[in-house]
């Protein structure tokens, strides 16, 4: 996990690059004011969200937030526990996650900076356990709604669901594709927007655009319609930026 | 100074320590497991030899060493009672997936592998490095003899582990019928459909360079059905005894039908041969 950055040195990045990658960049500026990168090491999705979450709680102080996701939290240790996996082989990971959730929040005894979240995600034995927390809870949920999944995974890998889980969400170091982002929002109950930079021009006709997509949970739909603000859909704290391969996180104006 | 080695800080300490206990509290017929008291990362384990099978009877000690980043990595395996299926003091990698051999999950355990391992005695090894391909015979001999004592292996904390293993697992009940209930235990994998690989092993000589074919086999028990024995080259690492008496009778055939030949020879050179041959 790097230091924040502004979204000039994007820019920077491709000066000799492609034109349309270039006109993106100049759109995205529009829009979001820095980056920050994470390590290509085939964890990018899950340590992105990770510590974009955490940094969201850490600057909100959602309490609300946090309570919300420790019952989903709580869903996805008894799907878990229901499909199988025995508690000892996923608890230590649910533990370190639930005790970076209580960092973040201020007033506790062991609430820490940001810096300190900062040092945290680029703690491996931190790092890690949160990135297969969250492996264990996309896998816990592809499973459980695995008719939903199905065909998905199907178009992506022509593989049952439960191989997939098992070698391509459950183990380290695999990348993340839409059925995984998908899975996650969708358990936690929290939603992710996904910001496109690639050589394809946008969906607005001959003009060039940058796509996004939100990952809006499912649950979370039907719970805000009813709540005062309002039934447009939830605005997504979490947007990461995709190049093909990579995600890093952004931060916008 | 052993508190000092249980950083319970460290997560892979941790969930070792709750590995221990698993295994404390829910006891297996088929095996049992225990970490050296001054190394965590540092376990002995019996396996009973799978029932139905040559290697019934059979109690089969070994080492398992966890690594330092545990349950990211996989523990590695190494037997030290010779059992005609693996060679001794040589690692068995199981690692578990069906098309990427490296892809170990943390949701596994040390008691997962051990079930897979017994699991894969009665398999066909295929060639895979470490692995040994004796007849039913042999490793049935070893299955008796294995019973007779424990291995003589590493530090003295190390002896007497293997021997409170050994002294454990023979308590164990040797019935059938009393055993049963062990096959079905002792699943702790969340898929059914979870394989285990055997792999190849990284620190063989290549001298011993045969067809590498990495074999899976279902690591529930009951549905592993015992492929067939396919002949497999082992390049002269493998002495078999009933092949070398074999090799012994056909050099000393050989010898004699040589000699006599030599013989026939030298005395017909010599015209000596009337006494063989009364014609001329």
């Amino acid at each position: 996990m790097m230091s924040q950055e502004p979204l000039t040195s994007l820019a920077a990045e491709y000066k000799s690059g492609s034109p349309i990658l270039l006109e993106k960049i100049k759109l995205l500026n529009e829009q979001y004011a820095a980056i920050r990168r994470t390590r290509g090491d085939g964890n990018c999705f899950f340590r992105s969200f990770m510590f974009a979450y955490l940094e969201h709680i850490l600057e909100s102080q959602d309490r609300a937030e946090v309570d919300r996701i420790k019952t989903n939290v709580e869903e996805c240790r008894k799907t878990l526990l229901s499909l199988g996996y025995v508690e000892f082989t996923f608890e230590d990971f649910f533990t370190l996650f639930l005790e970076q959730l209580e960092g973040v929040l201020s007033g506790n005894e062991d609430s820490i900076s940001h810096d300190e979240l900062v040092q945290r995600s680029r703690d491996q034995s931190i790092s890690d356990y949160v990135v297969m927390f969250f492996r264990f809870i996309a896998s816990g949920e592809i499973k459980k709604r695995s008719e939903f999944y199905e065909p998905f995974i199907q178009g992506l890998t022509n593989t049952s669901v439960q191989q997939f889980c098992k070698s391509s969400v459950e183990p380290m170091g695999e990348e993340s594709d839409h059925v995984h982002i998908t899975a996650l929002s969708d358990a936690l109950g929290v939603p992710i927007r996904v910001v496109y930079l690639d050589r394809s021009h946008g969906d607005k006709g001959s003009s060039v655009s940058v796509n996004h997509h939100d990952f809006t949970p499912v649950a979370c739909d039907l719970t805000n319609a009813t709540s005062a603000s309002g039934s447009e859909a939830v605005k997504p704290f979490v947007t990461l930026l995709y190049r093909p391969g990579h995600y890093d996180i952004l931060y916008p104006k | 100074m052993a508190e000092d080695k249980y950083n319970r800080n460290n997560p892979a300490v941790k969930r070792i320590l709750q590995e221990v206990k698993e295994m404390q509290s829910n006891p297996s017929d088929d095996f049992m497991s225990l970490p050296l008291e001054e190394n965590l990362f540092e376990w002995q384990f019996a396996i009973r030899g799978p029932r139905d099978s040559e290697f019934e009877g059979g109690i089969y000690h070994g080492r398992i060493q966890l690594p330092a980043d545990y349950p990211f990595k996989p523990p590695s395996f190494m037997l030290l009672t010779p059992n005609g299926r693996f060679e001794t003091q040589t690692k068995i990698c199981l690692s578990i997936s069906n098309h990427h051999p490296e892809h170990w999950q943390p949701s596994w355990s040390v008691r997962t592998a051990l079930v897979a391992l017994i699991a894969f005695m009665p398999t066909s090894p295929n060639g895979a490095l470490g692995s040994l391909d004796y007849t039913k015979e042999e490793r049935r001999a070893l299955a008796i003899k294995s019973r007779e004592t424990a291995p003589t292996y590493g530090s003295s904390e190390r002896q007497n582990l293997i021997n409170e293993v050994c002294d454990q697992a023979s308590e164990l009940p040797t019935d059938k019928n009393e055993a049963e209930g062990g096959a079905t235990e002792a699943i702790s994998q969340p898929a059914e459909n979870d394989t285990i690989n055997e792999e190849p092993n990284e620190t063989s000589s290549t001298e011993n360079n045969v067809a590498q074919a990495s074999q899976s086999v279902p690591a529930v028990p009951e549905t592993v059905h015992q492929q067939q024995q396919l002949h497999v080259p082992q390049t002269g690492v493998v002495h078999k005894p009933a092949d070398d008496r074999l090799f012994t009778w056909a050099a000393f055939g050989l010898t004699i039908a040589i000699v006599v030949l030599l013989l026939k020879k030298f005395l017909k050179a010599n015209g000596y041969d009337v006494v063989f041959m009364n014609e001329s």
